[in-house]
């Protein structure tokens, strides 16, 4: 290995532009946040800004409808992470024996996740939610069965939302566990076949343990961003009825841009980043250090 | 006998598990492909047609719902897109490639920092840093402008980009930048003709995934986009605020199949690529 004298230079010059950018964009952002979330601030009138120190964490956790965001995106994020995690890997077990045209069909399943997430909600919405006309409750009613209105009535509008994003992210899920099943050793599973286990113990004790550092990434990556989830739900139901579906980002961008309360609107946003943070923090601690080490620093 | 009819029994189960795998895979097809497949065929129909229970297969098609194509202000939403969208990704690749590549090969003390600050930029509800940007931008006149949209893009770009990217650097065998490091070559030499040519499918899967990211993004540019600079994912929904009458269906499907089919032809082109950025750093 060469060693190079002088780093300073050419780190600067290679990694400075973009964390001075990302400081900019995102950093100084999260530092305004916080500082706005301890004062009264109107967004339309100035003159009654005032510093209130703590008040708008402790109002948070008196707020029935915050509280309620807070559990609705709990559930939601727990009922996605899970059915993705589920279908994702039962999809990858399907397709796992080279077939012909795979690729094709793995190009074809990625659909899903590449559209525009706004328009698949208003596909949804529009022509397979709908009550009267819309095909999901046509196909219900071929069996007898009356179809409720969807995205008008609860709990309908929840378990809505949590079918369209089922069906949007349940190919990220395929796509990492049908890269992380081709790479197994094929002689171990040999082996264990031709030593007789059947096929779901040889899914249970061989492949199950070698994906569990690629469940640990799939679980953090989709519960982040299954917790930030905001562009179907916004389209699809806008939060209603009766805020049955008012997810975290949907009450900070309500009561910011709605009741203009930004100040109040940036302490539950804070409280939304420092939760999922834990989160992720706790995950992490769970999972072995040999792991961490390799997600941090490959 | 017996053993020639278990056999037959045996062929018969693995053919019967062929078919219903079979089975299995055209119907995850089906259901991952209808909603596209059903908006381009409404987009086809005329109100009669949309309104119809059962939904009709067969119709005759029609091109009056494209005419909003050219009218409605769509074009103005498509340039918005399009300029902040080729925007910011070109400025995050610049901004990204070389970060990346710094990341993979000078050894820092602070690496770890700056890995940790990507990772959380990625993973950080994007809602938190949407509501002080409008009110930062606002006090700079940025709100409603492009340039304000694509320098907030980045946000969604660049940590991706680095986090991809320095995987596809790790994978370069360091033994060429030394070889070239001998014959006395520069950093910056060793970066662009060494290292780059190498990782250069991993520059464009980072550029198709980011392309897809920013098309499709919607919250940034919902809050920030102001009047003039909205996007066409901006534009469709506040489109569809005054008129979701079942009349404007038709209308609705053909901007919806504008938006769409673009990305889902590209990623369809160049699917393996986009397969392998989601996937390359599962580590």
């Amino acid at each position: 290995m060469i060693k190079h004298k002088r780093t300073t230079i050419p780190i600067l010059l290679f990694i400075g532009p973009a964390v001075l950018v990302l400081t900019i964009v995102a950093l100084f952002p999260i530092m305004y946040a916080l500082f706005c979330s301890f004062w009264n601030w109107h967004l339309h009138r100035s003159t009654l800004r005032e510093f209130i120190a703590f008040t708008n964490y402790i109002n948070l956790f008196r707020d029935v409808r915050f509280l309620k965001s807070l559990g609705l995106t709990f559930l939601f994020t727990f009922l996605t992470v899970g059915g993705t995690i589920v279908f994702g890997f039962l999809l990858a077990l399907l397709v796992w024996k080279p077939f012909r045209g795979k690729n094709l069909a793995l190009a074809l399943m990625t659909i899903p996740m590449i559209m525009t997430p706004v328009v698949s909600a208003l596909i949804w919405k529009v022509f397979l939610f709908e009550a009267n006309v819309g095909l999901i409750n046509w196909l219900l009613s071929l069996f007898g069965i009356r179809g409720p209105a969807w995205i008008a009535t609860s709990p309908w509008a929840f378990v809505s939302i949590v079918i369209v994003n089922i069906w949007f992210m349940t190919p990220f899920v395929l796509l990492i566990i049908e890269a992380a099943l081709s790479g197994l050793p094929k002689e171990t599973l040999e082996a264990a076949a031709i030593d007789g286990a059947g096929y779901w113990k040889r899914i249970h004790y061989i492949v199950l343990p070698m994906l569990k550092g690629t469940i640990l990434f799939i679980l953090i990556f989709r519960i982040t961003i299954d917790y930030r989830t905001f562009d179907i739900i916004y389209t699809l139901t806008g939060g209603g009825p009766a805020f049955d579906t008012q997810l975290l980002s949907l009450w900070v961008y309500n009561v910011a841009l709605r009741t203009f309360q930004i100040g109040y609107a940036n302490a539950g946003a804070t409280v939304m980043m420092v939760a999922v943070g834990l989160i992720c923090f706790a995950i992490l601690v769970v999972a072995t250090r040999e792991r961490r080490e390799r997600w941090l620093s490959k | 006998m017996k053993s020639i009819s278990t056999q037959f029994h045996r062929r018969l189960m693995i053919r019967f598990s062929k078919l219903a795998r079979n089975v299995a895979i055209a119907l995850a097809i089906a259901i991952a492909l209808f909603p596209f497949f059903w908006v381009v065929l409404a987009s086809f129909k005329n109100h009669h047609d949309l309104m119809k229970v059962p939904p009709v297969l067969l119709f005759r098609p029609t091109l009056e719902n494209y005419q909003v194509v050219t009218q409605e202000g769509f074009l103005h939403f498509f340039n918005n897109s399009a300029i902040v969208t080729l925007g910011s990704v070109a400025l995050s690749i610049a901004l990204g490639v070389p970060a990346a590549f710094g990341l993979s090969r000078i050894p820092f003390r602070a690496n770890r920092f700056v890995m940790l600050l990507v990772l959380s930029v990625r993973f950080m509800p994007y809602i938190v840093f949407a509501l002080p940007l409008f009110l930062i931008m606002a006090n700079l006149g940025l709100v409603g402008t492009r340039g304000g949209v694509l320098f907030v893009y980045i946000i969604i770009n660049l940590p991706i980009i680095i986090w991809i990217m320095r995987a596809f650097f790790d994978d370069v065998p360091r033994e060429l930048d030394e070889a070239a490091y001998l014959d006395g070559a520069s950093r910056a030499r060793v970066f662009f003709q060494v290292v780059l040519p190498c990782a250069l499918p991993g520059v464009s899967t980072i550029t198709i995934l980011s392309l897809i990211f920013a098309w499709n993004e919607y919250l940034f540019a919902l809050i920030l986009s102001g009047r003039d600079a909205q996007t066409l994912t901006v534009g469709l929904t506040r489109f569809l605020g005054g008129m979701e009458t079942s009349v404007r269906w038709g209308t609705l499907s053909a901007w919806a199949v504008a938006i769409v089919a673009p990305v889902v032809l590209m990623s369809l082109f160049v699917n393996k690529h986009l397969r392998r950025g989601f996937t390359s750093d599962i580590g």
